[in-house]
């Protein structure tokens, strides 16, 4: 419980503190407080159980916690649904029920903020300008833009998966969730997506991003925080770190030498 | 190149298969009968197929929502009662308040459904099942089951009156086709049909509000059977508690027909109004030939059969020449 406050990052973008969440009897999240150093990849790691989606979802605004304060920008944020979240610039990306498949790319990018023309009251769609701007959104993060205009269920799963990410950080969104991001994807459309996941943080994004994947951990995050059985572990920067240690955290192999809960 | 012509027309009959099926079939009847042509053939099709036809461009808009609205015949029979008791009570100046009490009554049936589709979970099955059969109901009980007669005969314009030689209900169907087509393929509250027929958790996860779509959308296919319903005493000056009897099945006949499937997310206003005429025309054809009008069931079943059966063989890698 202490040994988090040695490898502490600097300049907190989000910061929790003391959170925590039960479900009936199950204690989900136990005095759990983190931050999330601004501008970087940050990874969240743990094993089933740990309580790193509970966490996700307490951040994003689709849980609350039981107590435990959640400061965003150093302001109180406890925010009490996703759309709340979303408007001060935190978004999610979800595994894989993020799309409409039926539509196109550019109406997912732009589902629920459709530019409109003509009257209010009517809410006729812009399209042509959707379009356009699509593109231009994009092509910020990603090198081949998938085909705007075609049904996002005719795009392969990486494709999708870049898509619903460059979505989440098209909207001047600041801390971008990701929980799994590449969990069904091949080896190709996993690097893809990670390039994706770089275009953002060179954009000044901030991004959590939960996997089970640790080599992917070591490529992508500068830190990491480690959960288990829903108190929080420890962080440890990535580059001075081994996955030696850090699956020894996940497994509680180093419990007796200092993590003390 | 000769197979890229063929798959290039391949391609054009996936997409416009029922298109293609309509104009040939026109074309034959052109052929195959010189009453087909007729102005006043012509004219009939027309008149026959308004009432049915408004009704399906609001049925569209529940099929692409992932649903269906089998209540529309029982509140297209609600709309005529309503409407023709109260013009029958209250004459001529009791116009205006028919149409709108007709048009309430319809109107609480559908916020009913939508109700129960958006806010209880009610499967859209059960839910308009279940009005269907209570609002058929509650008209035998009001009218002991026995018809209305004595509508102000000046309401008959409506129904039977033309515009430029176009029936009023033509015209009627072509301006609800309009506007609803508009709503449906450039409106925001259009493409959330879409969205939330497509995918409805990720369509509430960016914010859409599912709930109210769908509401609206059962509201929306209500006030179109009140629509046709109202027509309806215009044609006859009277109304029958067995009217619009089976009226849900051949509306959602067409929409099906015009390619949009009953898993939602698809579809399109043009295709439902390809497809009421491509039925209309089947009845009619069968009529001019002299068929007996009991085929007419067996012509429609087979063609949706066929419809959907082509769809789903073109969707799973086409013809051998694809």
């Amino acid at each position: 419980m202490t040994e988090n406050r040695v490898g502490d990052p600097p300049d907190a973008l989000l910061r929790a503190e003391a959170i925590n969440k039960n479900f009936g009897a199950v204690v989900a999240l136990q005095d759990v407080s983190l931050q999330i150093p601004r501008g970087e990849i940050t990874g969240l790691v743990g094993d089933n159980g740990a309580g790193k989606s509970t966490l996700i979802k307490i951040i994003s605004g689709v849980l609350t916690p039981d107590s435990g304060v959640i400061e965003f920008e150093r302001k109180a944020a406890n925010f009490t649904s996703p759309a709340e979240a979303r408007e001060q610039g935190i978004e999610t990306v979800y595994q894989d029920l993020a799309l409409a498949g039926n539509l196109a790319v550019w109406a997912n990018v732009y589902l629920g903020r459709e530019l409109t023309v003509g009257p209010k009251i009517l809410h006729i769609l812009d399209k042509r300008a959707m379009l356009s701007k699509t593109g231009e959104m994009l092509e910020r993060f990603i090198r081949n833009v998938p085909p705007i205009a075609e049904p996002v269920e005719l795009l392969s799963g990486g494709q999708r998966q870049v898509v619903a990410i460059a979505r989440a950080g098209a909207w001047g969104s600041k801390l971008i969730l990701m929980d799994e991001p590449t969990a069904a994807l091949g080896v190709a459309e996993t690097k893809a997506v990670e390039d994706v996941i770089f275009g953002l943080k060179r954009q000044g994004l901030t991004i959590l991003v939960i996997s089970h994947n640790l080599d992917q951990i070591f490529r992508l995050t500068d830190g990491v925080w480690v959960m288990r059985r829903g108190r929080v572990i420890g962080y440890r920067q990535t580059a001075r770190t081994h996955p030696d240690e850090i699956v020894s955290m996940i497994t509680g192999a180093a419990a007796s030498a200092g993590a003390g809960a | 190149m000769t197979l890229g012509r063929w798959s290039k027309l391949a391609a054009l009959a996936r997409r416009q298969g029922v298109l293609i099926a309509f104009v040939l079939l026109v074309a034959s009847m052109f052929a195959t009968t010189s009453t087909f042509g007729t102005y006043q053939n012509l004219i009939n099709v027309l008149q026959q197929n308004s009432i049915i036809g408004i009704i399906a461009c609001g049925m569209t808009f529940a099929i692409i929502l992932g649903g269906f609205d089998l209540s529309v015949g029982s509140v297209t029979a609600l709309a005529s009662v309503v409407g023709a008791t109260i013009m029958i009570d209250l004459g001529v100046p009791g116009i205006p308040v028919g149409v709108i009490g007709a048009v309430a009554a319809c109107l609480l049936v559908g916020a009913t459904n939508g109700w129960l589709i958006a806010w209880l979970g009610v499967n859209p099955f059960v839910a308009t099942l279940g009005t269907m059969t209570v609002v058929r109901g509650l008209i035998y009980v009001a009218t002991n089951a026995s018809p209305r007669f004595g509508v102000p005969y000046s309401f008959t314009t409506l129904g039977m009156g033309r515009v430029f030689g176009v029936p009023n209900p033509a015209i009627i169907f072509l301006i609800v086709a309009a506007v609803l087509g508009f709503v449906l393929h450039r409106t925001r509250f259009g493409h959330y049909v879409y969205a939330v027929g497509g995918n409805p958790v990720a369509s509430a996860q960016m914010g859409v509000n599912a709930a109210r779509v769908r509401f609206a959308v059962y509201v929306l296919v209500s006030l179109c059977a009140a629509i046709s319903g109202i027509i309806l005493v215009g044609q006859t000056a009277s109304a029958t508690p067995q009217a619009a009897l089976g009226y849900e099945l051949t509306a959602i006949a067409a929409v099906i027909v015009g390619g949009a499937p009953l898993g939602g997310g698809r579809g399109r206003m043009g295709g439902t109004i390809v497809g009421v005429f491509l039925l209309g025309v089947v009845a009619n054809g069968l009529n001019l030939f002299g068929v007996s009008p009991f085929w007419q069931p067996v012509a429609t079943g087979l063609i949706l059969i066929a419809a959907v059966a082509f769809d789903g063989y073109s969707k799973r890698g086409g013809f051998g020449f694809v």
